[in-house]
């Protein structure tokens, strides 16, 4: 008799080597558990979440590991799988990792479905989680909550700031352009009410498919009617397009919005210049001289990964950490000490002090960058700007 | 609404998307047309063209024009290697040919994945992009970018330059005589598997170009193929699968549908719209809008 | 051979009971995900070993069931959620079924793909008209209670499929297997064979992805109708082999395990050794593992 089940054999000897490992490995290092859309259509965005998670080890490491209460520092090592941009596997992952490979903390996987899925695991589990790149309402329904909200891009605060943003620089007429995925439609659902209670009329409301190959029909109404304002609530694919297009047609606009999208690094390579004037979505800025620690952080990553970090996903994973490094150092690795420690406490990130109030971050303002001469600057609340915003001089 | 539909602005962009359906499209159906082989893989030739022109662009600041023939050389290799590694072997087995359609549908998801999957790991999944040519034209009151309109004008040179081969070269009656009646064809004298390999070859190598192309003005990364695969069925289904000179009308079609579509009903529609076309030839005239009906 | 099929299930069963009292979250997770690609893949296998259509598009059906169910699941019992589930797709099919069957060989592949994309773009843009931008379940069964009816479609479906291969309907899909214009000169009602085998078809996804939509907590058009759900499918039936009711049962566990295998130890490479591994299994092992299985039992 040969082998017959070779497979299911090789596969179930495997299971359970990685099962025996699992358990001897917990002795020293403090192992953090992730999972990360390596493969699949998230991937082009995880590498700038997971490269700060990268960092992050780096430096605690460097320093002598991961401070618990009493001062002792214990070396870290992250266990991450691929999810493959499927939130059913982000679930199963962290089942594993809560329950098979038994890891000591968690950190967050990339994008809001991905969030939303895991909240009813963690509180299964009571295993707290620093939540980075997700924002929506929809979290406020999960209580009383072993997941925080990082950023304070909520569609529902950014849509206000941002009619706050239009009638402060004196606009008065927007076209919106909106992808049809959650996160941008969120927005929208949140941005139109504000402006109309703003007083800023909208000329153009047009909803487009991810999948959109060519937005010429629409960005020539959008320059038909001349609006101050070019609201485009895009993902990253579909900001290049946005902006190409924009530019070949010279959309002369002053304020042009592209959510998603331009704090990557490639969206700068891409359009140079051009790409000057642009206002996104991030409440972070590696130039403000409010954080210092903002500005380290920035240098490390650029000489580690020879690229800028995202001011968005990157900067709020950063954040992440920090604030777990904290929570840890204050209440060890006792998952209800540090659910305590991340929902009361205050923390130093490189975006100023945070503090939750139930999932979400009350401290961070929320906020709006431009890029300006290449960099990004932080244009809004003033509060916090690091710049002022500048109308946007052609392309 | 009439001025807009009206403006050379449309049309243009009409035909620089079209143009380049036409060209990925190209090359799938002339895999298809010859070797009957579903290739899924398609749209990951376009995404090694991209990186070709990306990495060359950046390294060395060889510009994407010359990149284009290191692409075309490239992918034309893998072609090689696919089909005297894989498809050869597959052909030769009567078990195997028998459930072509299936087959190569998993063949190809296996060659997919393992391109993205290798280009992530060399690569990583940053989205990459880069500046060449961008400057902005504007003749007859249209504004045009110009790398937008070379990528209009290699792609349609390549297109309408392979059908006039296929039509004029001696070479291209025999891939014809393949497509059409490839029993018939060996009985007359064709060698078959030498049109099968030369043509998978040119058909990876255009679709290398046409990555090439799209590297200019979209952001590369190891997971842009798919969209691209698809959009190629859609348009050699519209065509007639097979039919590679109705294909190219098919590409260009279709760009004017995406565009004037949007034009006339909204942004949102697009998708539902190019789908709905899609089925709906599919169901009713599965041999293409532009084949004549053939009995069977 | 039609003595292994009660054995094949019976195992099922036990892998489903003994999942949850081992107490082990990833175990369940795993028994989960292998009872979910067997119900589908024997599903499929209704429909296209049957009749030899190809479906690419299995995950329209999954798709529509996970939203009527996530639609319906905080106002209705949970059963009357999972039985709209699975007969909002068979009355899809029904209703698309006959124009569609109507188009054969790789046409028909492409057509069933095209449509699962169709029906994806359609949902965006309601969802999107309804101001709906991705729905969190609230009101799921628990992940035991999920994989109890996980397991019980599992069997469902491969009884199923084994009565459709043992009937004299299974003997008419034969036929249009084999030779359909013969088929239909012999009298074969070709056509009302093939739409019963599609909507049988269609059935059981839809209630699978109710179940999976629950297990996630969280719905998204995107990724409720994913095209690689339709890809996974026809990959496990291919990989366990057509001809007989065993092959889905071996290529969802072999693949399921498989993959779980690699990704664990893996983590960067595990999809391209995947890949190979597909492409190594066409061309070598064109019979499946279940033919395997056969030549092996034959020998000894």
């Amino acid at each position: 008799m040969k082998r017959p089940n070779s497979l299911a054999g090789l596969a179930l000897t495997a299971l359970m080597t990685l099962a025996s490992t699992g358990a001897e490995l917990a002795a020293d290092p403090i192992r953090i558990g992730y999972s990360i859309a390596r493969t699949g259509i998230f991937a082009a965005a995880a590498p700038s979440q997971e490269n700060p998670y990268l960092l992050w080890q780096d430096q605690v490491n460097a320093s002598g590991g991961l401070e618990l209460p009493g001062g002792e520092k214990r070396p870290v090592e992250f266990v991450s799988y691929d999810d493959q941009s499927n939130p059913a596997n982000t679930v199963r992952i962290y089942e594993r990792l809560i329950t098979q490979d038994k890891v000591d903390l968690l950190a967050a996987p990339w994008g809001t479905p991905m969030h939303l899925a895991l909240a009813p695991v963690l509180q299964r589990y009571k295993f707290p989680m620093v939540g980075n790149t997700a924002a929506s309402v929809q979290l406020r329904k999960v209580a009383p909550g072993y997941i925080w909200f990082t950023t304070s891009a909520i569609p529902d605060s950014m849509g206000t700031e941002m009619a706050a943003m239009l009638k402060a620089n004196g606009m008065t007429s927007v076209a919106v352009l909106a992808n049809e995925l959650p996160y941008a439609q969120e927005f929208r659902s949140f941005l139109l009410p504000a402006l109309k209670e703003a007083g800023i009329e909208v000329l153009v409301d047009q909803s487009y498919p991810p999948d959109a190959k060519d937005m010429t029909s629409m960005l020539v109404e959008v320059k038909g009617k001349a609006p101050d304002a070019v609201l485009a609530l895009t993902y990253p694919a579909d900001a290049f397009l946005f902006t190409g297009q924009a530019r070949e047609l010279g959309i002369a606009a002053p304020f042009v919005l592209s959510l998603i999208g331009p704090t990557i690094d490639a969206y700068r390579k891409a359009f140079g210049p051009g790409a000057n004037g642009i206002v996104s979505s991030a409440h972070w800025s590696g130039q403000a001289d409010a954080w210092p620690r903002g500005k380290a952080f920035f240098d490390a990553y650029v000489a580690k990964f020879g690229e800028e970090p995202d001011a968005l996903d990157s900067a709020v994973t950063w954040m992440s950490m920090e604030i777990l490094q904290q929570a840890v150092a204050k209440a060890g690795l006792d998952r209800e000490k540090l659910r305590e420690a991340i929902s009361t406490g205050t923390f130093e990130t490189i975006n100023g002090e945070v503090t939750f109030e139930g999932v979400q971050n009350t401290r961070t303002p929320t906020g709006f960058v431009q890029i300006q001469d290449g960099k990004i600057e932080l244009v809004w609340p003033p509060a916090i700007a690091t710049a002022e915003f500048a109308p946007k001089q052609g392309w | 609404m009439v001025d807009t539909l009206l403006s050379g602005q449309l049309l243009f962009a009409a035909l620089v998307s079209g143009s380049l359906y036409a060209l990925v499209a190209l090359g799938l159906n002339l895999v298809y047309g010859t070797l009957r082989l579903l290739n899924i893989a398609h749209g990951d030739l376009v995404m090694i063209g991209a990186y070709v022109a990306f990495w060359l662009f950046t390294l060395w600041a060889v510009p994407p024009l010359v990149a284009l023939v290191l692409a075309a050389v490239l992918c034309a290799g893998l072609g090689w290697a696919v089909y005297a590694g894989l498809f050869r072997r597959m052909l030769a087995k009567p078990a195997l040919a028998k459930r072509v359609e299936a087959n190569s549908l998993i063949l190809f998801y296996g060659i997919s994945v393992i391109l993205q999957n290798a280009a992530a790991l060399a690569f990583t999944a940053s989205p990459r992009a880069y500046r060449w040519l961008d400057t902005v034209i504007t003749w007859g009151g249209v504004s045009m970018t110009l790398n937008r309109l070379l990528t209009l004008g290699v792609a349609a040179g390549i297109c309408f330059g392979v059908l006039a081969f296929l039509r004029f070269h001696l070479f291209g009656w025999g891939l014809r005589a393949v497509i059409q009646r490839k029993d018939a064809a060996q009985v007359v004298g064709v060698n078959i598997e030498r049109v099968q390999l030369i043509t998978i070859c040119a058909g990876f190598a255009v679709a290398g170009m046409a990555g090439v192309l799209v590297s200019m003005t979209e952001q590369i990364t190891p997971f842009m193929g798919f969209p691209f695969t698809i959009v190629a069925f859609v348009v050699i289904i519209v065509g007639g699968l097979g039919n590679i000179g109705a294909g190219v009308l098919a590409g260009f079609a279709l760009g004017l549908v995406e565009t004037y579509g949007i034009a006339l009903t909204s942004a949102g529609y697009r998708s539902i719209l190019i789908y709905g076309i899609f089925v709906g030839v599919l169901m009713l005239r599965p041999e293409g809008l532009f084949t004549k009906a053939v009995r069977t | 051979m039609s003595a292994l099929w009660p054995l094949a299930g019976i195992a099922l069963a036990l892998l489903g009971v003994a999942a949850p009292f081992g107490g082990n979250a990833y175990a369940t997770g795993i028994a989960f995900q292998v009872a979910m690609w067997i119900a589908l893949a024997q599903s499929w296998s209704m429909l296209s070993a049957t009749t030899g259509y190809i479906s690419l598009g299995h995950a329209v059906f999954y798709g529509i069931g996970g939203y009527v169910a996530v639609l319906m699941v905080d106002a209705a019992p949970f059963p009357a959620v999972m039985l709209v589930a699975a007969l909002a797709p068979a009355v899809f099919a029904a209703v698309v079924g006959l124009p569609v069957l109507r188009v054969r060989g790789p046409y028909f592949v492409i057509l069933t793909y095209g449509l699962a994309e169709l029906v994806r773009h359609v949902v965006m843009r309601i969802e999107s008209a309804l101001g709906s931008f991705g729905r969190m379940i609230f009101s799921a069964p628990s992940p035991d209670a999920l994989l109890w009816w996980m397991v019980g479609l599992a069997v469902a479906a491969t009884l199923g499929a084994w009565a459709v291969r043992h009937s004299r309907f299974g003997a008419g899909l034969a036929a249009i297997r084999e030779d359909e214009i013969a088929a239909e000169t012999l009298g074969v009602p070709t056509a009302r064979l093939k739409l019963l085998a599609l909507i049988a078809s269609a059935t059981i996804p839809g209630a699978v992805g109710a179940l999976a939509m629950m297990r996630t907590g969280y719905f998204e058009p995107g990724q409720a109708f994913d095209p690689v759900v339709s890809f996974t499918i026809v990959t496990m039936a291919l990989v366990g082999g057509t001809d007989s009711v065993r092959g889905p049962i071996l290529g969802a566990i072999g693949f399921a395990l498989l993959s779980e295998a690699l990704w664990s130890n893996f983590p960067q490479l595990y999809m391209i050794v995947l890949g190979a591994a597909l492409i190594g299994f066409v061309l070598f092992v064109p019979q499946g593992l279940s033919g395997v299985l056969d030549r092996k039992g034959g020998r000894a």
